[in-house]
């Protein structure tokens, strides 16, 4: 239905407030009623531009090194590739992320761990790949151990080619996925 | 003006009860915009003077170059998340504990002075509640943050959180007795537990007649807020945030913004205590004149602000046995030796 | 100090009949293939009479055309002499079984675990043969054999499927590929042990105890490694370390690949300090091809693996001072600003920040630009004097020495029989580097100390970590007075084919003693190589060293073992 686009709603609903009535209307249909209301009005552009703003320009993403990537990652969060004059800090815990950022090999042992990651993440969330390892595989096309096509595991947005990139490479990447964060009309389908 | 003073304080003698009311509904909610605000400079302060220290730029692109609107952004963005409830968690308290932060702060503010207003010859202070006991009533509600964080790591059915948790309530509780017995120190040589009068009765400054005092306060205080060297409860590289691991979006927000918000009113609270308030001398600028006191005290809230971030960029973090071995075993008679001091000289300032 | 012959006299004199088959390389190397019944027998000679108190690794090899696998175990020691033996050990392909060195070297431990995972020998009196890097759906597919069938794997779509465990959990398991079940080589039987979850849920005694789960998804090292704990309140009661989340299989990777590309896989090992990476592999490849590489070459090696050394602990000691400090630790941003310096100097001559693929086979790849002599001399005196202000800054921080003094303290001793080497082992009071134990290019030329630490704690391994950097600056700057001008490359020109040959090199890593241990059979891929790691070593004595600890200690304590998973997992 799409309301949990933008407005926060509790994810589970009590069986108790569908019980509820007000002037014998059910008080659940009423809340959907106005919240879809709410969610036309947030529809026309001016609301959801100031959303979108809010949202591209502060992108927090998982500190998680996993590969050679990984520590361009690092120094791509300090000193002197600093991503903080984008708004853009490392957050320890998924669930206070909005970009995890596949900085490497994805090994089988590892991809488990990393849906898990992926789901904790609250929506909306994007994910950027660098390095060529996120990619395809990389130099390692031919592991037994490596995941090659990530992109058919996780909805990526933003490919960021090279073995490593350098870390100005990773900021246009987050300023690309910044644009495209800025062009986001409407609710992602997966 | 005059007239208006006069008419205003006549109304305050014939009906004391809905004056009260009236200046508590307006103050409360300025007081919040004010408090609430401040903590968004303050938090966009920490991040620009802590790239500072790092060597590096903060936030330079939103809102022009000095990254202003970044906290707007920040707040949009965590406003417009998907609000998640983990499964097996105590949805009651893991609700109740962002707005039980948020009500500790709005607490505090009430009986905090914000400063002075210097009309006719006399400081008209700021503070929506001027109570007898402010002093002690504001370290009491201070701790109510230690609640919240409790509520917060309990209720999210982690880990990580609950081991947050504990730290948060072992750190809170062994450093709130020498600040209370700090407080009460100044309390002591002032007379009053008043902040107002206290700030009035700083002829020289606390900091410099109880100087013990003034180093223990500031140590407390810095544990009480959680900020490096003590915030355990929140290590991130050990404990991967702390009590607020599951939470996110807005909630989120609110937990990491009371914080910031207990700082500001902490610092003005260390300046009204030891650092002589509001007092300094007055600019001889028609407008400024008025609100001089007010700047007096922003400077040294700011001095205060700077100098823990300085903290934070250059101190390692403790243990937490090694935080309640320094609160108990050096901290607490320390401020009981202060007390004693207090004690001998307040008498000289009679 | 003995040679090599005198070693081999020794063992022949001592068991008659044991040797099958040896060959004296140098003084330094000696090749034995021991008959399998008295390999114990040999060992405990070697270490009891001989002074192999270093047990360095093991490698299997499987000869498919022979129809045997070989076990060959690395035996050096610490300080006592220079030899370093490699004992060979035959088992024939069919339920290959050979007998464990576990009762008498500590840390020979993690190597037959891979060796069992990788290859299917079965290691006797080991007491615990649980996979270490595989997932458990390739164990028991034994994927460094010859005749593996499910590599390559170059399917698409996705392959993984979501399954539910009989205890409730969710799991992801990757079916077997096209290939396998073409081949008909679908592992039907695979061999029976407890899961990793099992055997750390068998150590909860009480409701008081609780696992808690330090990664694989952290901030400690770089890279991903399951590091759980038992915690009962605060303390940590034991810990247990699962690896393999980064395992890419690059040994196996790298026999199908020539030889020229197989040095890009080595930058990929351990990414932090790839130029010794290169080297060690380039060193082996020499010695296999008798190659001698010009002077100017041999300088040219040395300045690059010093800077990239002192790169490497800048950014070692760095990332371990935000576990302790937080992230907005000023001294950490400074260390990574330097460090810039230093890897624009690195950049300029092999034009990559990180994976560098510079040491060719008999030089390097190119020159050293104009202007680069001059470039290190001013930014060199510079890193000099920073350094020396960190280490006087933490020498005098009462913080710093409450969190790091006594923390996880190793006596050299227990640093010798664990295996460790590097920083680590030097922390704990043993003077022990490869560039003075194992000379290589031109290493004996030149004035440098062996640093090392008294107490073995964290805070003497940041401390030797920051004066080794002083060292590395010194050791270059004597490389810049005494370059010679000439070629780069040597003039012999290098076949594709690398005749039959084997050989083992060792390099000062700056995690430690890095090892490659390559065989060709003549053909133009590498037949086998062996990677020994260092870190893969000094990770195993993380799991005693962290019982008893608080929880800030053992994250501590893991990350001032500047680590590099990936080495550990290759």
């Amino acid at each position: 239905m799409g309301i949990s686009d933008v407005i926060p709603v509790p994810v589970s609903i009590d069986e108790e407030i569908e019980k509820w009535t007000i002037f014998g209307q059910p008080v659940v249909e009423a809340w959907f009623t106005t919240t879809e209301k709410i969610h036309q009005i947030i529809e026309m552009g001016p609301i959801k531009n100031i959303f979108n703003w809010g949202r591209k320009n502060s992108v927090y993403f998982l500190m998680q090194p996993m590969g050679c990537c990984g520590v361009e990652m690092f120094v791509f969060g300090a000193a002197p590739y600093d991503s903080d004059r984008f708004g853009c800090i490392p957050r320890n815990t998924p669930r206070q992320t909005d970009v995890m950022i596949i900085s490497g090999y994805l090994t089988r042992k590892y991809l488990p761990v990393f849906k898990n990651l992926w789901e904790q993440m609250p929506e909306p969330k994007w994910c950027i790949a660098i390095g060529e390892c996120a990619i395809s595989g990389g130099p390692f096309y031919d592991s037994y151990n490596i995941i090659q096509n990530t992109a058919d595991y996780f909805p990526i947005d933003v490919f960021i080619p090279g073995c490593p990139p350098r870390p100005e490479q990773f900021l246009e990447g987050l300023m690309n996925l910044q644009e495209k964060i800025k062009q986001r009309k409407d609710k992602r389908d997966y | 003006m005059d007239g208006i003073i006069d008419s205003i304080t006549q109304f305050q003698a014939q009906e004391p009860a809905i004056f009260a009311l009236i200046i508590g509904i307006v103050g409360a909610a300025i007081i919040s915009a004010v408090v609430n605000v401040g903590a968004m400079l303050v938090i966009w302060g920490e991040r620009k003077v802590l790239s500072d220290f790092c060597n590096r730029y903060g936030p330079n692109r939103v809102g022009g170059r000095w990254g202003i609107l970044q906290l707007g952004a920040d707040a949009i963005k965590l406003f417009t998340k998907e609000d998640i409830i983990p499964g097996d968690a105590d949805k009651g308290v893991y609700v109740w504990a962002p707005i039980v932060a948020s009500m500790a702060t709005m607490l505090v503010a009430a009986a905090i002075p914000f400063g002075a207003l210097h009309i006719g010859g006399k400081d008209i202070p700021l503070v929506v509640a001027n109570m007898d006991i402010s002093a002690l009533y504001v370290e009491a509600a201070l701790s109510i943050m230690a609640i919240a964080v409790f509520m917060a790591g309990y209720s999210s059915n982690n880990k990580y959180s609950i081991l947050g948790a504990f730290r948060g309530m072992a750190r809170m509780i062994a450093y709130e007795v020498p600040m209370g017995v700090c407080i009460i120190s100044v309390a002591i040589m002032a007379h009053s537990l008043n902040l107002v009068e206290i700030v009035q009765s700083q002829t020289i400054w606390y900091a410099f007649a109880q100087p013990l005092g003034f180093v223990i306060f500031v140590i407390a205080l810095i544990t009480d807020l959680g900020r490096i060297p003590f915030d355990q409860s929140e290590a991130e590289e050990e404990i991967i945030s702390g009590y607020n691991t599951e939470y996110s979006g807005i909630r989120w927000g609110l937990l990491y913004f009371q914080e910031y918000n207990n700082a500001l009113l902490g610092s003005i609270l260390l300046a009204i205590l030891f650092l002589g308030g509001w007092q300094g001398p007055i600019i001889p600028i028609p407008i400024l004149d008025i609100v001089s006191p007010l700047i007096w005290l922003l400077m040294k809230v700011v001095i205060i602000l700077w100098c823990m971030i300085w903290v934070r960029s250059s101190l390692f973090r403790l243990r937490i046995d090694q935080v309640t071995d320094l609160g108990w075993k050096w901290m607490l008679p320390l401020s009981i030796l202060n007390l004693g001091w207090a004690v001998l000289i307040g008498s000289y300032f009679a | 100090m003995i040679n090599a012959s005198e070693v081999l006299s020794s063992i022949q004199s001592a068991f008659p009949g044991a040797v099958l088959d040896s060959r004296v390389e140098s003084d330094r190397r000696l090749w034995a293939t021991i008959d399998s019944k008295k390999i114990l027998d040999v060992c405990k000679h070697l270490s009891t009479k001989l002074d192999f108190d270093h047990y360095s690794g093991a490698a299997g090899v499987d000869w498919i055309a022979r129809n045997e696998m070989e076990v060959v175990e690395i035996m050096a020691s610490h300080g006592a002499h220079q030899v370093v033996a490699m004992l060979k050990v035959k088992t024939p392909r069919e339920n290959p079984s050979v007998k464990s060195l576990t009762g008498l070297y500590w840390n020979a431990n993690w190597y037959e675990r891979e060796i069992w995972e990788m290859f299917g020998i079965n290691f006797e009196g080991h007491p615990g043969q649980y996979p270490l890097l595989l997932p458990d759906e390739l164990v028991g597919a034994w994927p460094w054999r010859k005749d593996f069938k499910g590599y390559p794997d170059l399917t698409t779509g996705e392959r993984a499927v979501q399954i539910t465990t009989p205890e409730g959990y969710t799991e992801l398991h990757v079916p077997p590929t096209p290939a396998e079940v073409e081949a008909g080589t679908v592992v039907k039987e695979r061999p029976k042990y407890p899961s990793f979850r099992e055997r750390e849920e068998k150590e909860i005694k009480s409701d008081a105890e609780m696992i808690m789960h330090l990664g694989p998804q952290h901030a400690m090292v770089p890279g991903p490694f399951l590091l759980d704990i038992l915690v009962e309140g605060e303390r940590v009661k034991k810990a247990f370390l699962d690896l393999g989340y980064i395992h890419k299989g690059i040994e196996k990777i790298m026999e199908n690949r020539s030889w020229l590309q197989g040095i890009t896989y080595t930058d990929r090992m351990c990414y932090v300090a790839s130029l010794s990476n290169n080297e060690c592999y380039c060193g082996a490849v020499e010695k296999i091809l008798g190659l001698e590489v010009p002077l100017r070459a041999q300088y040219i090696r040395v300045i690059m693996e010093e800077l990239s050394r002192i790169q490497s602990h800048l950014i070692g000691t760095g990332e371990f001072l935000t576990l302790v400090a937080g992230v907005g630790y000023a001294p950490w941003q400074y260390m990574i600003m330097d460090r810039e310096k230093i890897i624009s100097l690195i950049e300029s001559v092999t034009g990559a920040r990180l994976t560098h693929t510079f040491v060719r086979f008999g030089g390097v790849r190119n020159d050293l630009p104009e202007g680069f002599v001059e470039q290190c001399r001013k930014v060199l005196p510079f890193m000099k004097s920073r350094t020396e202000e960190f280490i006087e800054l933490f020498a005098q921080d009462p913080i710093y020495s409450l969190r790091m003094e006594n923390i996880g303290s190793i006596a050299p001793e227990t640093a010798k029989r664990m295996g460790c080497s590097g920083r680590v082992l030097r922390a704990a009071g043993v003077a022990y580097d490869m560039r003075k134990e194992d000379p290589i290019l031109v290493y004996p030329d030149l004035d440098f100390k062996v640093v090392t630490g008294t107490r073995g704690d964290s805070a003497d391994r940041i401390d030797v970590t920051l004066r080794e950097i002083l060292e590395s600056i010194h050791i270059i700057e004597q490389c810049l007075d005494k370059i010679p001008s000439g070629p780069i490359k040597t003039e012999a020109k290098i076949p594709k084919k690398v005749p039959a040959g084997e050989a083992y090199y060792r390099v000062e890593d700056p995690r430690g003693e890095m090892g490659m241990y390559v065989i060709s059979d003549g053909g133009d891929k590498p037949y086998r190589v062996k990677v020994r790691g260092p870190f893969y070593a000094t990770f195993q004595t993380l799991t005693p060293l962290l019982e008893g600890v608080y929880i800030a200690d053992a994250v501590a304590i893991a990350g001032s073992m500047d680590g590099c998973p990936s080495e550990a997992d290759r």
